[in-house]
């Protein structure tokens, strides 16, 4: 029977190419976890008005004036957004982010 | 197929199919928190999600995903040198009692309000404390057979354990001597 040291050995012969970003990404995702739900909820929002108006990716491109890559990226809620582009959002969509006015 | 080392002590390993841009754990992950990719999900498979957990809205079923994912994958991250992997895997089959060699595993939260946790991350036993993770999948149904997706993780393990065979990183002699203990 192989040792552990044995098999870890043998597992260690076959890297990978390029280093794993899971350990990044997992801690990334931990310390940006507030504003990244803010972002998911916007994605979500974003789809379920999106099947409502039956307005594809490649539309939804066309009105907020940016490439359907970035509408993807949006949709996967994983995007640090700006003021200004929740905005094209909310016009694109006809959706309201923010809610109401500060007094 | 390639393996990256997970935990520094090389007790826990995650596999690295060909042609896939990062490892399993990665993999399962990344979807887990893809908000489109979740929703396409949960809306084909509604049925399940409602005949089996009672739920008939996707986007809580979304925020439950995102919720649970967050969860494990901070057990995973935390697992310190002295952490017992033998309390996180648990094998897949729950009615097995015996060890097997090369045993298929399961991770998931024991613990969850109102329903239990779809999630579960799959691996492969090699020794006593030593895992190699497969894949992960949202399990809605009772047996992973009923679903093509959950059916893939499974032949993705049986891939798994015969790489492991056939390039004598567990040789045959080990597992024959296993089994006539």
């Amino acid at each position: 029977m192989k040792t552990k040291d044995e098999i870890i050995a043998r597992l260690k012969k076959y890297p990978s190419d390029t280093p794993s970003k899971w350990a990044e990404t997992a801690r990334w995702r931990k310390e940006n976890r507030r504003w990244l739900r803010y972002s998911q909820q916007i994605a979500l929002m974003m789809l379920d008005a999106m099947e409502k108006q039956h307005i594809s990716q490649r539309q939804l491109a066309e009105r907020m004036g940016c490439s359907q890559q970035y509408v993807s990226k949006l949709l996967k809620g994983q995007e640090n957004l700006s003021i200004e582009t929740i905005t094209k959002i909310e016009d694109a969509l006809s959706l309201t982010v923010f809610q109401g006015e500060y007094v | 197929m390639r393996f990256d080392s997970i935990t520094e002590d090389g007790r826990l390993w995650s596999v690295r199919y060909e042609n896939q841009e990062d490892n399993a754990l990665f993999m399962a992950f990344d979807q887990w928190n893809d908000i489109a990719w979740l929703r396409q999900f949960f809306k084909e498979n509604l049925d399940d999600l409602e005949s089996y957990f009672h739920i008939t809205n996707v986007n809580q079923a979304i925020y439950d995903t995102l919720d649970d994912s967050e969860q494990l994958e901070c057990l995973i991250m935390d697992i310190s040198p002295d952490a017992d992997l033998e309390a996180i895997f648990r094998p897949l089959e729950n009615s097995r009692t015996s060890e097997m060699l090369l045993s298929r595993e399961k991770a998931r939260l024991q613990q969850r309000p109102h329903h239990a946790s779809w999630l579960r991350i799959y691996a492969i036993r090699l020794e006593k404390g030593i895992y190699i993770v497969t894949g992960g999948a949202i399990k809605l149904t009772r047996t992973m057979q009923e679903r093509e997706h959950t059916l893939l993780e499974l032949q993705k393990m049986e891939q798994v354990r015969k790489f492991l065979l056939e390039n004598g990183i567990i040789d045959e002699d080990s597992f024959i001597e296993f089994l006539n203990d």
